[in-house]
């Protein structure tokens, strides 16, 4: 792993230890409602600062925090066109099976590729430490994934140009 | 070792409160119920199960003198439960509350009851003998978010209060009728119902968890910046002092002398404050204990994440070891701690035993007595 890379994350780890001190929080706004607040951002009271980490312009991380919840927004790497439609096609199949992973926003927020949503009963389901291991986890490995889809569509792209070739032989 | 016992009775407990002999101990489980638990030769056996709320309840406080409870729940109600032969029994509180309730507390004479709302207020509730209900008088004013707990000065008048829009703040809430003009509480008792004593603008988030110290000389809140405030001489000219800590904020306090106070929090290891002979307050250390073997420990995990960066694939495992082994600390809770309660007897002014409740769902208590020698002299 590179090492800037591993500042990177170590500053995501430690941002999110931070943030991820939330509680329950029924809604100022509504009765008898209980949302997360920064979804609804009803009072700017609620509210803390959002942290920005930025590795170089391609990749970004926002951390947005509030009382009863967080939301991480991830912007993966996209260096040429075969990797933009990469990220996208595998994060929208992350996306659309947002429920089995629990803390996966279904809709990223814009700008970003890829968004999570902690609300206050995640971190009384879970152990705090797990989740961000999860998150660091997984920003770890979507690189190495679309990397590595990236080199099996150049490997079948060539195989096939080679297959269609040599019938011109 | 300061704890004595430790039990986990469900997946998370909101708040708890204990009986005045305290054998007993009644605890919301996270959902809309209330359980009382009996603790029996070291087994804990469940009682009774309160169930009148139909949201989470939020809010436990368990009189010692009239033994009533009083629940409070963020679907806007309260309930005042009174032992009628061997079953508990609601009284309706008139909350007038368009907005969840949040924290309750008795006041010490427990002829009133304080109730901090997210609808920016506090209900002041008292008895009303002709129609066999609680009702509230509500302090409107004042508060720009919701209130987050409530503490009651020792001469039953005085209230503090915090809120998430960081403000600490202390009211008077004389009732005709229910109060007495005491001569000797001096000017804060004359003042009328509502008025605002104080404010205090320490913190630049959320406060948390207020509490006033056994003669009610200092106020203690923390914030949600990791910092606890200390407050003197509430009045015309107080006295603040704030102490930032390094770790993660705190959530509740309880003061175990004038000059020393436990805070509890998202660290979920109570923190041990104390003040010097001059009055300054200091963090002094963890109550719970740190590992022992942790230097073994620490080498180690140094090692292989050392060991790590030159193995570049490995790394990932070994550093979830290692954070799970600094994360666990031989502590106690292992989640967020949301409430300590004292567990003092009647008359005493030093707690030497009190409780804690976290989002681990255990209950601890803790006995300080034995760590006298190491706290030193501020007691």
């Amino acid at each position: 792993m590179a090492s800037s890379l591993r500042l990177y994350l170590a500053c995501i780890k430690n941002t999110l230890e931070a943030a991820m001190c939330l509680q329950n929080f029924p809604c100022q706004e509504v009765e008898r409602h209980n949302k997360p607040e920064v979804e609804l951002k009803t009072s700017p009271e609620l509210l803390l600062n959002p942290v920005l980490i930025c590795r170089n312009e391609a990749e970004k991380c926002l951390i947005e925090t509030s009382i009863n919840s967080l939301r991480i927004s991830l912007k993966v790497k996209q260096a040429d066109e075969l990797e933009n439609i990469l990220t996208k096609k595998f994060l929208r199949f992350l996306s659309m099976r947002a429920e089995a992973f629990q803390v996966l926003r279904r809709k990223p927020v814009q700008g970003y590729d890829i968004s999570f949503l902690i609300t206050n009963y995640h971190c009384e389901e879970m152990q705090k430490q797990k989740l961000i291991d999860f998150i660091v986890q997984f920003m770890e490995d979507i690189e190495k994934e679309i990397s590595e889809l990236k080199i099996s569509v150049n490997t079948r792209g060539r195989l096939v140009a080679t297959e269609f070739l040599k019938q011109f032989m | 070792m300061a704890v004595v016992d430790a039990h986990r009775f469900a997946e998370s407990i909101t708040c708890h409160a204990w009986s005045p002999d305290h054998s007993m101990v009644a605890l919301c489980p996270n959902n809309n119920e209330v359980h009382i638990y009996k603790s029996s030769q070291d087994q804990w056996e469940r009682l009774h199960v309160l169930e009148k709320h139909d949201q989470i309840v939020s809010g436990i406080d368990w009189s010692s003198k009239s033994n009533k409870i009083v629940t409070v729940s963020h679907d806007r109600n309260s309930y005042v439960w009174n032992l009628e032969g061997g079953e508990w029994v609601p009284t309706l509180v008139i909350l007038r509350l368009n907005r969840a309730a949040l924290c309750v507390q008795w006041s010490p004479k427990e002829n009133k009851f304080a109730v901090g709302s997210g609808a920016k207020t506090v209900c002041i509730c008292y008895y009303e003998q002709e129609n066999n209900w609680w009702v509230s008088k509500l302090i409107r004013k004042r508060h720009e978010s919701s209130v987050t707990n409530v503490a009651w000065h020792p001469n039953n008048i005085l209230l503090a209060t915090t809120s998430t829009d960081g403000k600490c703040r202390v009211f008077s809430t004389f009732i005709k009728g229910v109060d007495t003009k005491d001569p000797k509480a001096g000017s804060p008792a004359e003042s009328k119902f509502g008025e605002q004593i104080l404010q205090l603008d320490l913190s630049y988030s959320w406060a948390f968890g207020v509490k006033w110290s056994p003669s009610g000389n200092t106020l203690a809140y923390v914030g949600h910046s990791s910092m606890i405030y200390f407050v003197d001489d509430v009045g015309p000219s107080p006295l603040a002092q704030s102490v930032a800590f390094r770790d993660l904020p705190l959530r509740d306090v309880l003061f175990i002398s004038e000059k020393m106070v436990i805070g509890v929090g998202y660290d979920s290891n109570p923190m041990v404050f104390a003040a010097d002979d001059t009055g300054i307050w200091s963090f002094i250390r963890y109550i719970g204990e740190k590992k022992a073997a942790s230097s073994g420990s620490s080498y180690s995990s140094q090692f292989s994440e050392a060991f790590g960066k030159f193995y570049g694939q490995s790394k990932s495992a070994t550093a979830n070891d290692a954070s799970e082994s600094s994360k666990s600390r031989g502590g106690v809770h292992d989640n967020c701690i949301n409430s300590i309660v004292p567990l003092n007897k009647a008359g005493s002014l030093k707690v030497m035993r009190f409780s804690t409740s976290g989002l681990d769902g255990k209950i601890a208590i803790w006995n300080l007595e034995n760590m006298e020698e190491e706290l030193g002299q501020q007691f």
